[in-house]
């Protein structure tokens, strides 16, 4: 799902840098006021390496092939980390893998990370939202909604930045159609997105649930 | 997904060497051999890019489609550049949000108006195997490259996690 170079129009890739600039200033300014910024970084550094790996993983998804992308996972797990470690994910992803490229980093990190922002308060809202519910399958299915919205929104922000920038001299009629079919494809990625991330929300709670209170 | 795109040249032979009419009912069909170039566009899974869109520019022109095209089932697609126009010709494959721009260097192959076969243009066919230079890396490369990145995270949170002194 990552955007390459020479897709989209220069103004587009220029405001893309500008709202990654400000989320990444937003991210740091609220990972500052914790008592201990550096308390987290483990964490996130693993879960970064994790980012970078996942988008070599394909799923066949007929007629498609996608791959993971994990942004929601990111943001459950990480909460404000979440920004600067997929930041730093994509920009080794385009410079190591070529997944993506320099002129859309900022367009990527904004694609991913501000839905990874997203996930992180849907999860965070579970002890408002999900009050009835028992506790494990309170945090189960928060987790879930984190992972498979946060990868839904990121795909829907794919598809209209796409399909708002098709050139002229392209046709555009065959390529909204491949373009759809390829976001139809990220259905069952979120849910299978979704499904690891409960997964790995209920493990960590159960052996470590202090990593889960940032 | 990054593309990789193979080129292949086809038919750096006898041109102009004659014509061939074939008479029937008013038909005409004649036929000469002409330079084409064949391109293979495939996602980096080795998925060959099926039905994907193909813009063609000529050398100079960057703003107007000299021609275009989709790729067939296996994701390959060939056009015959104008030998009259040499230069760097740019092919846009593009597909559903994912494409490559790329260049192909085309020899002029014109020797007082008629176009001739030229030994150039066969030497050329052989050195122009590969143009993205990012498939230049070998797996062996690629994997140490990627396995550094990974120990550069693994090692940043080692370094955080060591403990207060």
């Amino acid at each position: 799902m990552h955007i390459p170079d020479g897709i989209l129009p220069a103004q587009v890739c220029a405001a893309g840098y500008a709202i990654t600039g400000v989320a990444t200033w937003y991210s740091l300014r609220q990972i500052n006021r914790r008592p201990d910024p550096a308390a987290e970084v483990p964490k996130a550094s693993l879960l970064t390496a994790a980012f970078f790996v996942a988008s070599s993983i394909y799923i066949p998804v007929p007629p498609a092939s996608v791959h993971l992308i994990l942004n929601g996972l990111l943001g459950v797990v990480l909460g404000y980390f979440a920004f600067p470690a997929i930041l730093i994910g994509l920009f080794f992803q385009a410079l190591v893998i070529g997944h993506g490229g320099l002129t859309t980093l900022g367009v990527n990190a904004t694609m991913m990370g501000v839905p990874a922002l997203l996930a992180y308060h849907i999860f965070q809202s579970r002890s408002v939202l999900g009050k009835m519910l028992p506790e494990p399958t309170r945090t189960g299915l928060f987790a879930f909604l984190g992972g498979a919205l946060g990868l839904g929104i990121a795909a829907l922000i794919f598809l209209a930045l796409i399909i708002l920038n098709i050139p002229a001299e392209l046709n555009a009629t065959a390529e909204q159609a491949a373009v759809l079919t390829l976001s139809v494809g990220h259905i069952p990625l979120a849910l299978v997105e979704g499904t690891f991330t409960a997964m790995l929300v209920l493990f960590l709670r159960r052996v470590k649930p202090e990593l889960l209170e940032g | 997904m990054r593309l990789r795109l193979k080129f292949a040249w086809l038919l750096a032979l006898a041109l102009a060497s004659g014509t061939a009419p074939a008479l029937a009912h008013g038909v005409t069909v004649e036929h000469r051999r002409v330079n084409a170039v064949e391109l293979e566009a495939r996602f980096e899974t080795g998925e060959p890019m099926a039905n994907a869109q193909v813009l063609v520019y000529a050398p100079g022109n960057p703003t107007e489609v000299w021609q275009e095209g989709t790729t067939d089932d296996q994701g390959r697609f060939s056009f015959t550049p104008d030998t009259s126009q040499p230069g760097s010709w740019e092919v846009m494959v593009r597909q559903a949000g994912h494409g490559v721009l790329t260049t192909i260097p085309v020899a002029d192959s014109t020797a007082g108006g008629e176009p001739t076969p030229t030994p150039a243009t066969e030497v050329e066919a052989g050195s122009n195997s590969l143009i993205s230079p990012s498939t230049t890396l070998s797996p062996v490369q690629r994997g140490i490259t990627i396995g550094s990145v990974i120990w550069g995270f693994i090692g940043t949170a080692l370094f955080f996690a060591r403990g207060k002194r």
